[in-house]
């Protein structure tokens, strides 16, 4: 009852507006092609911090939650007709681009939608439960983070089976043609963690941007490469089927939900891993088949994943600082309550409902832009607005680290591996440097 | 079972030695990971290895503009006929790539009623095995065949094999007593990869490389087991759990290779690709991982537990998932049991019932 009174208190209604601002500004931010929230956060804080006087901490809080959760929802749209902005977003991107040849694309991203919206009402529900349990699962995971990531890397690597399909007699011949593609992934893993090595130990980004140093690479090893595909490969989007109703059935969005919250809530705890890795396993453990399903759990997961780990920030006493929006509100929260916590559940849920109302509108106007405007033309302009972009934020050092990223980003679209080994660029250092190995490694690679 | 459910039972074997437990948490050791990589090691060997190695004594490739399911089935009968006069014989179905995200399907499928070979032509399909529309072959006579061979078969279950995407199933037939011919499915899968005698030889040659390298950790008054015997133990039961795992299912494994010769059948108790079963086999698996990470925290007199209770732990955690996987799991037996009412098999009507061939799911 307390909780209510203090949800409804009129004091608390500016929280809404500024969460309604998120979600509207949030469906800009995912319309600009190639952009990951938490960069463009970054960006948007060192114009927010310049008026910081003017806004009450729980405001900027307000509008993040607003963010955050309008773009896990709206992503998907230009996500699935402009290409994706990050690994996250890869791993739904090539199902969904073969839903989009086959003119049901929409259906695609209402699915999504639906996982989206089912993601944020169980975190809802199991809010109360995450104060039971959280404090001991931290507790028990604590001091094993890093290898915790060393077998999430070592699935990622050993779970990639061999594409080949070489029908020669040689058997010398068809091995290699299968391992073709596992050597492929298995050099852009070392390749993106070596780099992720040097990034981090010495950025080129100018120390006043050095809260985007990973922006060039990002950029670089996940939408630069998709652009360029895009250009390359000059394909016409199909008329795209406006379904009057979508098939499901609750079986479908249980199971749904289920898995993509499994595997969103393990990427939102896991510091590193991204909702991509999070689905791939929660996938394979719940043996997942159908490519409805996978839609719809994908919707889930990567909803879960980018406000769950917002989410367990504001647990009270927990002092969980999990994914890039924890990190960037961290400087403006003092003490964390259970008032925090209930209004961050409460303008999550506003923020969902608003955003899932936007969607369907949001994807007519981008299949109205892909129309009307080639698709070529449409990635030019995305490359155009992406590369001054990152010179802008991070000058010439930012540039030159996008342009080795790209060159690595674009081994697995060349060669038909898995994207996700790309995240070695996080994975493997944080990994290592968990463990306490991190300066032997930078000493061999004569970083320092 | 997936990949991933041998992984995670591999670490969780490898989290009840409270030694392994005291490594990774003092001395950031990645000792545990060392159970799912052994976890998920014979699949690992077999479709990463062992199926490029496997020669068989035919092999079909059919022509996609001369399309003839006669050929395809006469080839399969000659395999069989080969086995009937020497034993043993196999065959290796190749796909037909027509375009990159374009395939031609057929399907192969063992009559045991009439002792014929059916094979079907099928529509072109994406990648995602979705077929075309209207691209079935118009021809009968090329679309469909079926061939008698003289001996009796038997296969453990009746199912199609759907020949559509990326690599083709291998079938080796073996001459068995009365003359009847067995039906193996992948005959290079869950041989030797799969047995208890690989596990313990290389459990055995790691124990004696730790012998002479691993040196006594911290603290070996408090183990019963010495650090170098952890590492042989962890890769014997992390690749042992694989096994048993696999048992369950319909294929079963080659347990004493190589003194036995043949796979003998899985327990049947249930699919690879059911969600359910894998899902009760991670969850177990998390619970247990848990649970030893928490009573194995070191100095856990002044650690606080994560698990304050663990009956509360194991009712709320384990027994309540338990409970809700149970009731799905029979309900859906029940419904399916409900629509396969009909036991024999229709090899001709089109049906959605395949057999996987696809590497993630086995």
């Amino acid at each position: 009852m307390a909780i209510l009174e203090t949800l409804l208190h009129p004091e608390y209604l500016d929280l809404f507006y500024f969460s309604a601002l998120g979600v509207l500004f949030s469906c800009l931010i995912s319309f600009l092609p190639a952009l990951h929230i938490y960069n463009v956060i970054g960006i948007f804080l060192l114009v927010i911090l310049k008026f910081e006087a003017t806004m009450a901490p729980m405001q900027l809080i307000a509008l993040c939650i607003g963010m955050i959760v309008g773009y896990s929802i709206l992503n998907t749209v230009p996500a699935t007709y402009f290409g994706p902005g990050d690994e996250s977003l890869s791993y739904y991107i090539l199902p969904s681009a073969a839903w989009v040849a086959k003119g049901r694309g929409v259906e695609s991203i209402l699915l999504t939608g639906v996982g989206a919206v089912g993601g944020i009402i169980m975190l809802a529900v199991l809010a109360p439960a995450f104060l039971w349990f959280m404090p001991g699962l931290k507790t028990i995971t604590s001091p094993h983070m890093f290898w915790i990531l060393g077998t999430v890397i070592a699935y990622m690597v050993l779970s990639e089976w061999p594409k080949g399909i070489s029908q020669s007699e040689s058997c010398w011949e068809n091995f290699l043609e299968g391992w073709k593609f596992l050597s492929v992934g298995l050099a852009t893993f070392l390749l993106s963690g070596f780099l992720g090595f040097i990034v981090m130990a010495k950025t080129l980004v100018p120390i006043e941007f050095a809260f985007q140093s990973i922006t060039p690479v990002f950029v670089g090893l996940f939408a630069i490469p998709w652009l360029i595909t895009n250009i390359i490969n000059i394909g016409l989007i199909p008329k795209q089927h406006d379904p009057e109703s979508i098939e499901m059935d609750w079986g479908l969005i249980c199971r749904g939900t289920f898995g993509g919250f499994l595997g969103g809530f393990f990427a939102a705890y896991i510091p590193i891993v991204t909702a991509g890795v999070g689905g791939l396993m929660a996938g394979h453990a719940t043996a997942q088949r159908d490519g409805r399903l996978f839609v719809m759990s994908y919707g889930t997961c990567k909803t879960v994943y980018y406000v769950g780990s917002f989410m367990l920030f504001f647990i009270p006493g927990l002092s969980l600082t999990r994914g890039g929006l924890a990190w960037i509100v961290t400087p403006v929260v003092s003490v964390l309550t259970m008032k925090e916590y209930a209004l961050f559940v409460a303008l999550m849920l506003f923020s969902a409902g608003m955003a899932y109302l936007m969607l369907a509108p949001f994807t007519r106007m981008c299949i109205w832009i892909v129309e009307k405007i080639e698709y070529f033309w449409v990635s030019v302009v995305a490359l155009l607005i992406v590369i001054p972009a990152v010179f802008a934020f991070t000058s010439w050092g930012g540039l030159a680290i996008m342009t080795v990223s790209t060159g690595i980003g674009l081994l697995p679209v060349m060669f038909q591996a898995r994207r996700m080994n790309l995240m070695g660029v996080l994975l493997l250092p944080v990994c290592i440097n968990m463990a306490g190995y991190g300066n032997d490694v930078m000493r061999f690679l004569g970083l320092i | 079972m997936k990949g991933f459910t041998h992984f995670i039972s591999g670490i969780a074997v490898a989290s009840f030695f409270p030694q392994a437990v005291h490594m990774a948490s003092q001395e950031q050791s990645f000792i545990l990971c060392l159970g799912g990589i052994f976890g998920i090691m014979p699949d690992t060997l077999d479709f990463k290895f062992a199926k490029y190695f496997h020669k068989s004594d035919f092999e079909i490739k059919p022509d996609p503009n001369n399309l003839d399911a006669m050929v395809i089935a006469e080839t399969v009968a000659k395999a069989i006929r080969k086995a009937e006069q020497e034993g043993r014989g196999t065959v290796q179905l190749h796909t037909m790539q027509l375009g990159s995200n374009l395939w031609r399907s057929y399907t192969l499928a063992f009559d045991s009623a009439t002792s014929e070979v059916v094979v079907d032509i099928g529509p072109e399909v994406d990648t995602g095995q979705v077929p075309f529309e209207g691209t079935e072959l118009k021809d009968p006579v090329k679309a469909h065949a079926r061939v008698k061979v003289e001996s009796q078969f038997f296969q453990q279950f009746d199912k199609k094999s759907q020949i559509a995407i990326m690599s083709g199933p291998c079938f080796e037939f073996v001459k068995r007593g009365e003359g009847k011919i067995e039906i193996v499915f992948l005959p290079w899968h869950r041989t030797w990869s799969h047995s208890f005698t690989l596990g313990l030889l290389i459990a055995l040659l790691v124990g004696i490389f730790t012998f002479f390298t691993v040196a006594e950790g911290p603290n070996p008054e408090l183990y019963s087991i010495p650090r170098w015997l952890l590492y042989p133990l962890i890769i014997l039961f992390g690749s042992m759990v694989h096994i048993i795992e696999d048992s369950t299912g319909f294929m079963g494994n080659n347990l004493f290779y190589p003194f036995t010769k043949d796979r003998t059948n899985g327990l049947g108790l249930m699919s690879a690709a059911e969600a359910i079963p894998n899902f009760l086999f991670v969850w177990t698996s998390v619970i247990c991982i848990l649970y030893n990470l928490d009573r194995f925290r070191w100095a856990p007199e002044s650690t606080p537990p994560g698990i304050e209770s663990v009956g509360s732990y194991f009712f709320w955690f384990y027994a309540i998932p338990l409970a809700v996987m149970a009731w799905f799991f029979f309900k859906g037996k029940r419904e399916k049991g409900s629509k396969d009412k009909p036991k024999s098999s229709d090899f001709d009507s089109a049906t959605s019932v395949e057999r996987e061939t696809d590497a993630s799911i086995i």
